[in-house]
């Protein structure tokens, strides 16, 4: 969270506390058994856990196959979502008529929280991948087009001002001006759509699916398998880290002045 | 938080529109959708039963507070879901603010809390169910734990960030005024990172109430989410909508007291 | 015991960093004493470690050789003993004027009904009555930075240490501070260690001036003012009189070549 003013000590410490986060963890299950492993598995149960689903797959796939799965919905209902909520958010930025007309709407949707979606996605679309898909479009939605909006909005207007001065037409000032302005919030919806659509996903899956990720927890909790449920936890989390991660990659890409 | 609550005057770029131009136009968008809305459930396109009206959506409210549903009256799920929402939400603000304070002035603790915080925190809240239900059975624990897990990051994170923005010079003046660190913490870290903590808490309630809803659609037999949740097994998205109705509302009013909050916070401190 | 418990001393200080792969002396061998009740100034270039000198005092920064003693014991952390009136003025934004000045007397744990009364004590004496309940942002500079010279006061330190306190104030308000502070520590005198930039303030508060060097900082000359003053009798004329003596632009002059010489230094 802080950058360590000696580059080495965080670091340092960071890997101590995580090996030392371990090893309690292994002397509190497997060594002493104080923990249960009915309650929380040791290492070497998640281990057998993390094989077997690795090589011979449970709930209905392998752990590959799971979340390649739910990757690919949450890419879907994200990408959908920001296609549709970054243009959006810029024309209601950019026309205040435009912000006016829509904006009842908008405070219809806000304030529900992506997650009630769920049951209603379901009646409509089943269990398949089109109900996830339409949760995680409004996950997505809201925060793209919010953070579009104001990311058109705090724009100073002396750079448009000087833009028109110099004889631009509309479409150049957006293209030129504000775009490019905007882009660092727009980074920053994106960024939030997509950890909203990971979470939703995950709680989407885990109340009905017939495949993914959140369908590996919601089995493994019927099974009462807690080492399975770690794995699962484990990899939600770290697959969420990586298109985090991801996103940042692309943003420093894109946004090459900053 | 309505996006015409921007205080910014508009830029520019198009002819500014009179303000009366612009209530005409929010009025017409609202009456636009919700006339269409219920044009289409009314005419038969669509079938009842996938789209109700709006009309249909409101009365079905007034229904489930007349008569239980899934067990209890419309306000007992509501005080149901709001006792597992504040039990959540202060037991992650007690315990996540003082720990971002004292992240934020000891750089030591720091540096050992980080690397766990931030592998808790990609984990989705919800995914923390399953061990909740397992750890708590059907009792209130789980869903509260489920919340605090969702609640406990921005209270940590701008409990943390408004610990460092504190002036130091405002720390050195408590020191060289004789103040104890508990002191220091409870009297300067704590209002000067209050702006900042109050703002974390609005994240902290929207997330918060979301994985209550979240939890309340798995592992328990009352409340908003649960609720939603026997509606869509009944294939009653009437019910399902109302509900949805009111969770929006609460969590609208949670929020807007929150930001009321803020303000009167910083009129009174004079702090931006 | 008595006399000697607000003596400063400086013994060989240095302050040195780490920089790139060199070192920086920020002081290197500073070394002078500050008398009981005595009021000093330390004037000099930006960057010569005047600041650090008055910080080390106070406890909030350490030297890297030599030290720093206070009434014949080396300083060992912030303390009341030691109070502070910063440039930021430092009020906590969140107290009332009234509360801020109490601030420090809740640390020596004097009873409520001795609070209040040295609140209204301190706030009649800075000329601020009736600001007790206000917050320090509904305050003009100058009534700020009073309430931070009363909530120092208000502890009775033995040691007053002040980082250029007028500098964030506009001219007229500087020098109403200037004379008040005069009158202050004429009738409750401390001993005082005053960092400033303006080489007039330094000769008009100052029994005695300290003019720094910087790259490295060291002392460059002790001046005494004291005699000027109790010979021409400042305290009983108004600053823009005193400010015309002969002796006093000379005094300033005196200081300004000393200046002089450094910034030509820094130049070349």
């Amino acid at each position: 969270m802080r950058l360590p003013r000696q580059p080495g000590r965080g670091w340092v410490v960071g890997v101590i506390t995580i090996a030392t986060a371990l090893l309690l963890w292994y002397a509190l299950t497997s060594l002493t058994g104080i923990i249960n492993s009915y309650r929380f598995p040791s290492p070497p149960e998640f281990l057998a856990a993390l094989r077997q689903i690795a090589v011979d797959g449970y709930a209905g796939g392998t752990l590959l196959r799971q979340t390649l799965q739910s990757l690919k919905i949450v890419i879907e209902g994200f990408l959908i979502a920001s296609l549709v909520g970054v243009p959006l958010g810029f024309l209601m930025g950019w026309s205040p008529r435009v912000e006016a007309l829509l904006n009842p709407v908008f405070l219809l949707i806000r304030p529900i929280p992506p997650l009630a979606w769920i049951p209603l996605a379901i009646v409509w679309l089943g269990l398949g991948d089109g109900a996830k898909i339409m949760v995680i479009w409004f996950a997505a939605f809201v925060p793209s087009v919010i953070n579009t909006f104001t990311g058109v909005r705090q724009i100073n207007p002396v750079l448009i001002e000087a833009a028109r001065v110099h004889g631009a037409t509309d479409w150049r000032v957006a293209k030129e001006v504000i775009a490019p302005g905007a882009l660092p919030m727009i980074f920053t919806g994106l960024r939030l759509s997509l950890q909203a659509s990971w979470t939703t996903l995950v709680a989407a899956e885990l109340v009905g699916a017939f495949l993914g990720l959140g369908r590996v927890l919601s089995i493994a909790y019927r099974d009462i398998y807690p080492a399975m449920i770690a794995v699962a936890m484990v990899t939600i989390a770290i697959a969420g880290a990586l298109m985090t991660q991801l996103l940042a990659r692309i943003e420093r890409m894109v946004i090459r002045w900053r | 938080m309505a996006l015409t609550q921007d205080p910014r005057p508009t830029t520019r770029w198009a002819a500014t529109p009179s303000s009366g131009e612009l209530v005409c136009l929010s009025l017409g968008g609202a009456v636009i959708f919700f006339g269409s809305w219920q044009l289409i459930a009314m005419s038969g396109l669509v079938s009842q039963y996938v789209l109700p009206s709006p009309l249909t959506v409101l009365a079905q409210i007034y229904q489930l507070e007349a008569e239980p549903f899934a067990g209890f009256l419309l306000h007992q799920h509501l005080l149901s879901s709001l006792e597992r929402f504040l039990l959540g939400f202060l037991l992650a603000a007690v315990l996540g603010i003082p720990l971002g304070l004292i992240m934020g002035r000891y750089r030591m603790l720091d540096e050992i809390v980080t690397p766990l915080f931030e592998a808790y925190r990609y984990v989705a809240p919800l995914a923390w169910v399953p061990f909740a239900a397992l750890w708590f059975g059907t009792g209130i624990g789980g869903p509260v734990m489920v919340i605090f897990t969702g609640a406990f990051a921005p209270c940590v994170i701008n409990a943390y960030r408004g610990a460092q923005f504190v002036e130091r010079y405002l720390i050195e003046a408590a020191q060289t005024l004789g103040a104890s660190n508990l002191r220091i913490m409870r009297e300067v870290l704590l209002p000067g990172a209050l702006p900042s903590i109050v703002a974390g808490l609005r994240v902290s309630a929207g997330l918060g109430w979301q994985s209550l809803i979240g939890a309340e659609l798995i592992v328990v037999s009352s409340g908003l989410g649960y609720v939603m949740v026997q509606g869509q097994s009944n294939l009653a998205p009437d019910i399902v909508m109302s509900a949805m109705l009111v969770i929006g509302v609460i969590g609208l009013c949670i929020d807007v007291a929150l930001r009321e909050a803020e303000r009167w916070l910083s009129r009174r401190w004079g702090r931006a | 015991m008595g006399t000697c418990v607000s003596r400063i001393r400086f013994d060989n200080v240095s302050k040195l960093f780490q920089r790139g792969n060199g070192t920086i002396a920020v002081l290197e061998d500073v070394s002078f004493e500050v008398e009981d009740q005595e009021f000093v100034t330390i004037v000099g270039p930006s960057g010569c470690g005047k600041t650090t000198l008055m910080r080390m005092v106070a406890g909030l920064e350490t030297p890297t050789l030599g030290s720093v003693l206070v009434g014949d014991r080396p300083v060992r952390g912030p303390g009341p003993d030691r109070a502070v009136v910063f440039q930021q003025f430092a009020l906590f934004p969140w107290k009332t004027v009234g509360e801020n000045i109490a601030f420090g007397l809740k640390s020596k744990r004097v009873l409520r009904r001795k609070q209040v009364e040295l609140v209204a004590h301190y706030l009649k004496l800075m000329k601020l009555e009736g600001t007790e309940d206000s917050y320090p942002h509904q305050l003009s500079g100058g009534m700020q930075q009073r309430v931070a010279i009363a909530r120092s006061y208000a502890i009775e330190p033995e040691v007053l240490l002040m980082d250029e306190p007028f500098g964030a104030l506009d001219a007229q308000t500087r020098t109403i501070m200037q004379e008040e502070l005069i009158r202050i520590t004429a009738a409750n005198p401390r001993t005082v260690l005053f960092i400033t930039h303006s080489v007039e303030e330094a000769v008009y508060l100052a029994d005695r001036i300290v003019v720094l060097s910087r790259h490295p900082g060291q002392v460059r000359e002790i001046i005494d003012v004291n005699a000027t003053r109790e010979r021409d009798g400042w305290s009983a004329r108004a600053i823009e009189e005193v400010m015309e003596t002969p002796s006093f632009t000379h005094l300033r002059a005196h200081v300004w070549k000393l200046l002089r010489e450094q910034m030509g230094a820094a130049n070349g």
